[in-house]
């Protein structure tokens, strides 16, 4: 196709300007904030690692690299890379805690255990896995073939997870005995135990599938603007339904370690986790309306959100100051997270 | 009288406007036309009370004003209406026309409901409205939905002793033919109410609403002059730098299609909506579809990519019957859409240009399974440079680039995906005519490429200038088939007779 | 003391409600065509948590050995269906049954025993009542309430710890919920010791939401943090002394560092066994759910008048179970691996101390 003819050029380029630039704040300006926004978790993070290693020496000590931030990130990180894509499209999965449970109980209830006979062995934390991804799967097919939206249909499976927990361990917490899959949380390579290589895996697989793959660049599409990705012919169901398969797959990797690092399982072992993985998420700088952000983010996040927690105990503030630090922390990384002058109403 | 002195607007170190001086007497009409980024819609602003000027004043009969908030722009007697509706679609229409207004209605803190909608009728009654006011607004049409907004700034004289200033921004860019003349009737039977000032593309327009109009060209305002002594191609001239030239569609560069047929409908329909549609698109053929809102052509449209699947009749593709259930089977067959919304439909806006030329069809930036970063990158460089889109860079986000390099954007996502089809729908909606002018050579491009493309336009004149072949629907059925082979172009008066 | 209620009630799931509570919630209406045989009733907030799974089990136990039919209702910790599924229950059983309770909040307990009085049931309650109601105003049907000392279990445990460290140096200590009443006991008798104990201090105070895997990621930035100097570490319950005890099993210290905790779950008593916990201290909820039927049943059968017992009969804490070194095997032997043998008719042996009102 031959070139376009540019005689217009001269016509000068604010002409050519969009039909709303001057209701646009200037274009560097708009960059400049936008680039702020872009790094300001980072920032955050490092601020935040100076102030608590000037406060507290031990902060930057190889044990505390390892056993205070290191592991106990890992399962949040591993939570955070299925929580990632689904919040880029826009949606949400409040799953977490019920496919989790469920997934700890199977790797339990399979391996030697202290409440039935079983002795499986690896085909516990396989099984967990496929057993969570098949949730996942669940919960997608559900979203986008009852057209439910995404935390409705991830609502009830949260509680359908949390069910089956109660029944098959009745209340009770079962002990792991099987030190291979204990071995899972603790063996160190390299020093670091083999939690925190799990979940540097499982970073870069998602980093991997965000970058490089045809899933990741349509959640982007879907996340900032469904019908523009369904006019372009991107198969916007099956890429909504992988998503929430992926996220049932990282869970499921996440229930193993768990299960690995307490050496039990209960219905409470996911306690608390949706609210810290969405926190993660957010903090990192990935928007919750979608299109925006992605898995290294979310490491960011993770890591702030941990160095906080190990920061807090390091130097020793009172407890009661701690929610409300984490409160804080989600409101500023919202007003960060939205793009001013978007919208002037926020709903 | 309001009257504009010297007002200057800055962002940044973009100078939106530059010491414009303008006046709009009374029971006066005053259009003001200049292409986008001229700084009309900055004007607007400014005098609707969203904006404040750095520099210059604004004055009512002589008093110095100063506008800080629509409401006090209100006061005044300036009220605008705006181009996307701002009814609230989900309330009434007596509610929409007295909203933030209601404090006159109420007694002891309780709304009087009956005397609101009776006020409502006494204002839908001046611009010539008969619906219910109790209706909802979302159950209106659009330029019934206008005359609402119209009746809402009316609404206003009740509350001012100002004279009153009604601010039309675009108002007839989304309005059939014949609701643009009952517009124009009721401006000027209100022309002793109150003064216009009305901004809008179509030249032809303003200057037969317009008692005087005022040019604006980066920021300034560039002439003055009274409508029964101007001419569009003048106030084009004046707008561009330059004249509006007897090429403007590019007919000289159409040549005829050349024979393969690559799309035909057979007794296409969809129940209650169109039938009996037949038509063949060849190779290289720009096929024009003409009709009023409620034509059907819109729908056809809708079918030809998958959102609406047929009832009866066939689709084929390159010979083979094809039923297209959805868009991403459309894509598939080789058809391609460019969406008239090109923000919600056309470019995700979070997305770098490279991402976007590539959504379509991704196989062409993948090795092994993986996206190739380096080989998008080239295909996006390779379209940037053959379309001229100007953006820094292939990772440059689309937020940031202007209307007509979006709409190339979207283009080359199809041509990536090697669509042989394509749907233009409404594809110049919105552009300034320098844009419009670069689409109109790209479509002459495609077209010469032997790409087929069916089109929509906004006016006759695009649809006349443009295509090889028009079909004109009436009610869901074709009522007329035209050659406009170059050089022998039927008359928009021709097509008119088969529309309405 | 074994699993807070208030713990209970605070968690999410319980508030929200599981899948196998609300299949336990169901009436089996065959039960109430019992005719003349008395109906005995459990009230408990959910069975996903261990304690009152165990409180199902012992309230089996004593049905099935008194041979009559046995309903179990939850709450789901919703107050609202707690009560109104107690005075369904009185309605379908015309009043002949018998009520052992543990009422999700603390005013649910004057209408649950209102209900009672009128329809004549005999009722027991367990952990919560307002201060102003107590058993003698509604004799004879309101036989009991009974608690458990938080503020005593918190410092025996103190004590045990600190008998294992020898005397000194220094420990951290992981709390419940931050308002949660028994955390507030349970510290507070925690703090009562540390004052008798000069030598030994108190390095950090930290709450991990009764949350074994708070506990983790606390003790772990801990063991950064003092290092060497912990010296024991102290758990207002067993889920979170077992989240301690992973975190210093990572870090090869299991077995090194005392623990102790309170509940009694089976990780605790194992870890008792293994050297790892010191002590763990439990309310016996096997006891309790027989124990409150037993009453109901005795008192219903005439065979003893409640408004005759003395007031320490009628409102007391309960003495708990305590498990060391010293008695883990047994307790392994009749408590974990079998259930015990108890004397269902005994009812007044575990009387520890009457209810002091703050």
């Amino acid at each position: 196709m031959p070139t376009l003819e540019t005689t217009r050029a001269a016509a000068g380029a604010v002409a050519r300007r969009p039909a709303d630039a001057d209701a646009r704040p200037p274009a560097r300006r708009y960059r400049w904030r936008g680039r702020l926004a872009e790094v300001a978790p980072l920032i955050v993070l490092v601020a935040l690692c100076l102030c608590i290693g000037a406060l507290s020496p031990a902060f930057f000590s190889v044990r505390n690299a390892i056993w205070g931030v290191g592991n106990q990130a890992a399962i949040p990180l591993i939570l955070a890379m299925g929580a990632t894509p689904i919040i880029v499209m826009g949606s949400i999965d409040l799953s977490v805690e019920g496919v989790l449970s469920v997934g700890a109980m199977i790797v339990v209830l399979l391996c030697t255990n202290d409440s039935n006979a079983h002795d499986l062995g690896w085909w516990g934390p396989l099984l967990a896995v496929t057993a969570c991804t098949g949730l996942g799967l669940v919960n997608g097919l559900v979203h986008v073939g009852l057209r439910i939206p995404s935390f409705m249909a991830t609502l009830g499976l949260w509680f359908v997870g949390l069910g089956i927990g109660t029944v098959a361990l009745g209340g009770s917490a079962v002990r792991v005995l099987d030190p291979r899959i204990r071995a899972v949380a603790f063996e160190r390579v390299l020093t670091f135990p083999m939690a925190v290589w799990i979940a540097t895996a499982a970073f870069l697989l998602a980093l991997l599938l965000e970058r490089r793959t045809r899933f990741g660049r349509y959640i982007y599409a879907i996340g900032g603007g469904e019908d523009i990705a369904l006019l372009s012919g991107v198969p916007v169901k099956r890429v909504r339904i992988l998503a929430f398969t992926v996220a049932g797959f990282f869970t499921g990797l996440a229930a193993v370690v768990a299960a690995a690092q307490l050496g039990q399982a209960n219905t409470t072992i996911a306690d608390g986790r949706l609210f810290t993985t969405v926190t993660a998420v957010v903090v990192g700088g990935t928007a919750l309306t979608g299109g925006s952000g992605g898995v290294v983010n979310s490491l960011i996040g993770v890591l702030i959100v941990a160095v906080l927690a190990n920061g807090m105990v390091l130097l020793g503030i009172s407890p009661y100051v701690h929610e409300a630090v984490q409160g804080l922390m989600i409101i500023a990384a919202v007003a960060l997270s939205i793009r001013r002058g978007g919208s002037l109403v926020i709903k | 009288m309001l009257k504009v002195d010297g007002v200057s607007k800055s962002f940044g170190s973009v100078r939106a406007l530059r010491d414009v001086s303008l006046e709009i007497r009374r029971n006066e009409v005053v259009g003001l036309v200049g292409e986008n980024g001229a700084g009309k819609s900055t004007l607007m602003r400014i005098l609707s009370g969203t904006m404040r000027p750095d520099a210059g004043e604004l004055s009512v009969d002589g008093r110095r004003v100063v506008l800080s908030d629509t409401r006090r722009a209100n006061e005044h007697g300036i009220a605008m209406v705006f181009q996307e509706q701002s009814l609230l679609l989900n309330m009434s229409v007596a509610e929409n026309i007295h909203l933030a207004q209601e404090k006159q209605f109420t007694r002891l803190g309780l709304l009087a409901r009956r005397r609101m909608i009776e006020a409502a009728r006494v204002h839908l009654a001046k611009v010539g409205l008969e619906v219910d006011p109790t209706v909802k607004a979302g159950e209106l049409n659009f330029a019934a939905r206008q005359m609402v907004e119209l009746a809402k700034a009316l609404a206003l004289e009740e509350r001012t002793d100002a004279p009153l200033t009604i601010l039309l921004d675009e108002p007839t860019s989304v309005l059939e033919a014949k609701d643009i003349d009952v517009l124009f009737a009721r401006m000027r039977s209100l022309k002793s109410r109150a003064s216009f000032l009305f901004v809008s593309h179509r030249l032809d327009e303003v200057l037969a609403i317009s008692d005087r109009v005022y040019v604006m060209k980066d920021g300034m305002v560039v002439a003055e002059r009274a409508s029964d002594a101007s001419t569009v191609p003048d106030l084009h001239a004046m707008m561009v730098g330059r004249d509006l030239h007897s090429e403007y569609y590019r007919e000289a560069r159409q040549a005829p299609p050349q024979g393969h047929v690559l799309l035909e409908a057979r007794g296409l329909s969809v129940q209650g909506i169109f039938r009996d549609v037949d038509f063949a698109l060849r190779r290289g053929e720009v096929l024009g579809i003409a009709g009023v809102i409620g034509s059907g052509r819109e729908e056809l449209t809708r079918t030809l990519f998958g959102f609406l699947p047929q009832t009866a009749g066939s689709l084929h593709v390159d010979g083979a019957a094809t039923m297209l259930r959805s868009p991403s089977e459309a894509v598939a067959a080789g058809i391609g859409y460019i969406p008239r919304e090109r923000r919600t439909e056309g470019l995700v806006m979070d997305l770098s240009v490279a991402a976007n030329v590539t959504l379509a069809k991704l196989d062409v930036a993948m090795s092994h399974g993986l996206i190739a970063h380096a080989r998008e990158r080239a295909i996006a460089a390779d379209w940037i440079r053959r379309l001229s889109i100007r953006t820094p860079s292939s990772a440059q986000v689309c937020r940031n680039l202007s209307g007509g390099n979006q709409q190339k954007i979207v283009l080359a996502r199809w041509m990536t995906a090697r669509s042989h089809i394509l749907i233009l729908d409404h594809p110049t909606r919105g552009l300034d005519v320098g844009a419009k002018e670069e689409v109109y050579d790209l479509i002459r491009d495609l077209s010469a490429e032997g790409i087929g493309i069916i089109l929509t336009s906004d006016t006759l004149e695009e649809t006349i200038g443009l295509c090889h072949t028009i079909l004109v629907m009436r009610d869901g059925a074709i009522t007329a088939r035209f050659d406009a082979a170059a050089g022998a172009k039927p008359t928009q008066v021709a097509l008119l007779e088969h529309m309405v | 003391m074994t699993f807070d209620p208030m713990q209970a009630r605070l968690n999410r799931r319980h508030v929200l409600g599981g899948a196998a509570g609300l299949m336990a919630a169901g009436l089996p209406s065959r039960l109430f065509a019992a005719g003349d045989k008395p109906t005995l009733v459990t009230s408990i907030r959910s069975l996903s948590n261990p304690y009152h799974a165990v409180w199902k089990v012992g309230a089996d136990a004593f049905a099935k050995k008194v041979g009559l039919p046995n309903v179990t209702l939850v709450t789901e910790a919703n107050s609202e269906k707690g009560i109104a599924d107690i005075r369904a229950i009185i309605a379908k059983t015309g009043g002949n049954m018998v009520l052992n309770v543990d009422p999700n909040n603390t005013p649910d307990a004057r209408p649950i025993v209102e209900a009672c009085a009128q329809a004549k049931v005999y009722v027991v309650s367990w952990w919560n009542k307002p201060a102003d109601l107590h058993p003698w105003d509604f004799n004879p049907y309101y036989i009991a309430h009974i608690e458990f000392d938080g503020v005593t279990n918190g410092g025996y445990i103190t004590d045990e710890l600190f008998k294992a460290m020898g005397g000194e140096g220094g420990f951290v200590a992981l709390g419940g919920m931050i308002s949660d009443s028994a955390a507030i006991d349970r510290r507070k008798g925690m703090m009562a010791s540390l004052g008798k104990t000069p030598k030994i201090k108190l390095l950090d105070f930290q709450t991990a939401d009764w949350q074994s895997q708070k506990a983790f990621d606390i003790t772990s930035s801990w063991l950064t943090r003092f290092g060497d100097q912990i010296k024991g570490i102290w758990a207002a319950n067993d889920d979170m002394g077992t989240g301690a005890l992973e975190a210093l099993r990572a870090q090869g210290l299991a077995g090194k560092v005392p623990i102790v905790g309170i509940d009694g779950i089976k990780a605790a008593v194992e870890a008792v066994k293994a050297g790892e916990f010191v002590c763990t201290v439990t309310s016996d909820p096997y006891w309790q759910g027989g124990i409150g039927l037993s009453m109901g049943l005795q008192a219903s059968q005439g065979k003893f008048d409640p408004a005759k017992e003395p007031k320490l009969h009628r409102e007391f804490n309960a003495k708990t179970v305590k498990i060391t070194r010293e008695n883990v095997d047994d307790y392994i032997k009749t408590e974990v691996q079998s259930h015990p043998d108890i004397d269902w008719s005994n009812l007044w042996d575990r009387v520890a101390s009457p209810i002091a009102y703050s």
